[in-house]
């Protein structure tokens, strides 16, 4: 079954002709590819989840009115361009595209995306993040949908382009409430068969309506070029490299970085390096305990020394690079502000706030798991340096679910371990909102982050980023030790996978 | 006998009453939610507060204890939190790989081990019988993600004799899924062939010594008939318990093996369930592990009468 199919009839290439007008037709049609994901998605309703691999593998099926393109600027997908934008920031009117189909034949007008997006604003993570903030969505005529906001919110577009919690469209006699009567979507793929914990077989649409735009990022037009994509969760590391190197898969997400060399050295797959995928963090608890006092965070600050604890978690810098700035090179949002404070491993100028804080010796109650190795060895290294600091260090391991319910109780934990994709607007990354698990608020950030989602011009908006960071780093809001790369695998067969932290296959050929 | 068969039956009702009301218990003792797991790293507290209410995990225990209870004996092991199926349902699905990768690790373990056993017994303290020993003993040591880790490098991916991952793609043939079994079927078989190995050369040793086989060799029966016939046949009872319980070990205990080679059975079903804190999963499987267990203690014990008709209960 791992054996690819090569199958291009005449009569296949002239039925997409069709249906995929504007889509250059080179590329080979036909094959089959197996993806090798870490783990199950474990619902095929995109709102629902706010998990990458929920995202990853849904944005095949569904669709959102707008997706990111390459340089993460919100670009129309089922909107026909971008929406009309009222003087006062506060009423969004979107056209959508006529005659895209849903799989089951029908085709989507507004009322489907009325639903879709009310139910986004109702049950979706990021939906909910501001509903408050929409006084309603509604239907101007069969093509063109209106959302009315009661104050402005400069990132709406980009929240609505995220492929997890995602603001889909959904076929309105689909949608249960919280449940979805079928997986049905207007994606270049549809719902094939699917095995729990063996994989997620998806098959080309050929009814499937692609964009004409240029192919940009996500954003452009779309083609289903092979005739399955099935994702199968594997969740040991070792088992993904070896499928990969077999020839079994054809893709495998997070490789381990020391297999690096024998994935260049193989004859059927090569390394794909992701730089950067995402920055690790601490977590800092600004709601109980020894964290709560300024002092006390500036110490932790100063002590970690980021380079050799990303040196320790990845071994080699082809996968990490120690940098501060809450976004990379490469954003519009990397800022320098504030960069003096990162990452000095400064043991004396720790000691010397913690003096200044009157700590009392409490344990520094570093929750982490071994689950992600890397995450442990991290907190190995800032033991000795916080120690040496007068930090007494209490390391709490345990399993990621663990984890992820003690983090919930702030009387657990001082600090705990995790990490993040580059999350495109700033705004919308869980960790800066007031309501985290970590509570980080000050009064000064609260009108910074008001500010930067109510102003629409991006230098303005990039300006004011530029503060945020300098605030996160004076008040120590919570760590960021630098940036990490993802090594990924695929087959040399495999071309147009695109180098993003959410891959996707549509545009892909064999 | 009849009287035998229904006080051993009542016997196993006790004793699985006894495991629900273990495997309820343990279950909500693990430290972890599965609501924050579901909702994803994004979600709030209150979300995984509302999950958390909508599952019913904030009823008082006794209340989830007595509706477990309740729906376990009306035969509904519950709905699986992750996959929002049945647990029965999603408990067969596994039971394919499970049994095929037991059956043939089983056959494999058997092939190897029998007649290194028996050799070893006949031809005692010969260096055929120190090689089994030691190589029995040096197979048992390896642990068995290793021994994985290695044929599926070799036979796997350099030679490329066998799939390393899965159970086959959508439309797999019967075939075909049993061509994916091949590989780890091998190392558990290997792997238990260690101690079924040392089993069979033990009672061989036992019963090579009796007068029986003295008595047969005495009227001039081939050594093959001796050893095969008359003192093999009397080694059955201890090889059928230790085959027995091998194979219950096997039909939900290849953890590792599954997971190295990404298989879909009950083992790594156990496993998923409890890193995802599935509580209906959990309980479900380990239900019908413990039953599957019970039953083969209970089946071992009626093949005895079947093997030596002079068992009586």
């Amino acid at each position: 079954m791992y054996k690819t199919k090569k199958i291009a009839t005449l009569a296949s290439i002239a039925l997409l002709s069709s249906s995929l007008s504007g889509v250059a037709m080179s590329n080979t049609m036909g094959g089959v590819v197996n993806v090798a994901i870490i783990g199950e998605a474990d619902t095929l309703d995109p709102m629902m989840s706010s998990k990458d691999v929920v995202g990853t593998v849904t944005q095949h099926i569904y669709e959102t009115l707008f997706t990111f393109d390459s340089s993460w600027a919100p670009a129309p997908l089922l909107a026909d361009g971008m929406p009309d934008v009222s003087s006062d920031g506060l009423t969004y009117t979107i056209k959508i595209r006529q005659g895209v189909n849903f799989h089951d034949g029908s085709s989507m007008d507004s009322a489907d995306v009325v639903d879709s997006l009310n139910r986004w604003l109702s049950v979706a993570s990021r939906g909910k993040s501001i509903a408050s903030k929409v006084d309603s969505v509604s239907a101007l005529d069969s093509h063109t949908v209106e959302i009315k906001l009661n104050s402005v919110y400069s990132a709406l577009l980009s929240l609505m382009s995220m492929n997890n919690a995602a603001a889909v469209i959904y076929p309105q006699e689909n949608i249960k409430g919280d449940d979805l009567a079928a997986p049905i979507g207007t994606g270049p793929y549809k719902v094939g068969e699917y095995k729990a914990d063996q994989y997620l077989q998806l098959v080309r649409y050929d009814g499937y309506s692609s964009s004409k735009a240029p192919i940009d990022g996500a954003a452009g037009s779309r083609a289903g070029y092979l005739d399955e994509i099935n994702f199968i969760p594997v969740g040991d590391g070792s088992t993904r490299l070896e499928g990969l190197l077999s020839g079994q898969f054809d893709f495998a997400e997070s490789i381990a970085a020391e297999s690096y060399a024998r994935l260049e050295s193989s004859s059927k797959a090569e390394p794909v390096l992701l730089a950067p995928y995402g920055w690790p963090m601490w977590v800092i608890n600004h709601k109980k305990g020894i964290m709560t006092n300024l002092n006390v965070r500036k110490a932790l600050q100063a002590a970690l020394p980021a380079e050799e604890m990303l040196y320790a978690a990845f071994g080699d810098e082809k996968f990490y690079k120690a940098d501060g700035a809450l976004y990379p090179e490469g954003f519009i949002w990397n800022s320098d502000a504030g960069l003096e404070n990162y990452g000095t491993g400064d043991t004396k100028k720790a000691s010397a706030f913690l003096k200044a804080s009157d700590y009392d010796g409490s344990p520094l109650r570093i929750l982490t798991s071994k689950q992600y190795m890397w995450h442990f060895k991290t907190a190995e290294v800032a033991k000795v340096y916080l120690e040496q600091a007068g930090f007494k260090v209490q390391m709490d391991v345990v399993d990621w679910a663990t984890l992820g319910q003690r983090r919930n109780n702030p009387d657990l934990w001082d600090v705990f371990l995790s990490h993040s994709p580059y999350i495109p607007e700033p705004s919308l990354n869980g960790t800066m909102q007031a309501t985290y698990r970590s509570g980080w608020t000050n009064g000064e950030k609260e009108h910074l982050m008001s500010k930067f989602t109510s102003v629409t011009d991006t230098a303005e908006r990039v300006a004011i980023w530029s503060q945020i960071q300098d605030n996160y780093f004076e008040d120590v809001g919570f760590i960021k030790l630098g940036s990490f790369n993802s090594l990924r695998g695929k087959s040399q067969s495999l071309k147009g996978v695109p180098e993003t932290p959410w891959p996707f296959f549509w545009n892909a050929y064999k | 006998m009849k009287k035998y068969i229904f006080k051993r039956i009542l016997g196993m009702i006790w004793v699985m009453f006894i495991v629900l009301t273990l495997v309820f218990i343990i279950v909500r003792l693990a430290p972890g939610d599965p609501a924050t797991l579901m909702l994803g790293p994004d979600a709030t507290p209150q979300e995984a507060i509302e999950l958390r209410e909508d599952m019913g995990f904030n009823r008082p225990i006794i209340i989830q204890y007595a509706d477990f209870i309740s729906k376990v004996a009306q035969g509904d092991l519950g709905k699986s939190i992750f996959f929002n199926q049945p647990v029965l349902s999603i408990l067969a699905e596994r039971a394919e790989p499970s049994i095929l990768l037991t059956l043939f690790s089983l056959g494999i373990a058997i092939s190897i081990a029998l007649p290194f056993g028996i050799a070893s017994a006949y031809y005692r303290g010969t260096l055929l019988d120190q090689s089994s020993l030691t190589s029995a003993m040096l197979i048992a040591s390896i642990p068995s993600f290793w021994t994985g880790l290695i044929l599926q490098q070799y036979l796997g991916t350099e030679l490329g004799w066998f799939p390393v991952s899965g159970y086959g793609g959508p439309g797999a043939s019967f075939g075909e899924r049993a061509y994916h079994l091949l590989l780890p079927s091998l190392v558990l078989g290997v792997v238990n062939s260690a101690l079924i190995l040392r089993f069979t050369r033990a009672s061989m040793l036992d019963v090579l010594t009796e007068d029986y086989v003295r008595t047969a060799r005495s009227k001039g029966l081939s050594e093959m008939n001796v050893v095969l016939r008359q003192a093999f046949k009397n080694t059955l009872i201890p090889l059928a318990t230790v085959i027995g319980l091998t194979f219950a070990l096997l039909i939900s205990g290849a953890v590792v093996t599954e997971r190295v080679f990404n298989l879909p059975g009950i083992g790594s079903l156990v496993v998923g369930s409890v890193l995802r804190r599935d509580y209906p999963m959990i309980q479900g499987t380990l239900i019908v592990v413990s039953g599957v267990y019970v039953l083969v203690n209970f089946l071992i014990d009626m093949i005895y009468l079947w093997i030596d008709p002079r068992v009586k209960y």
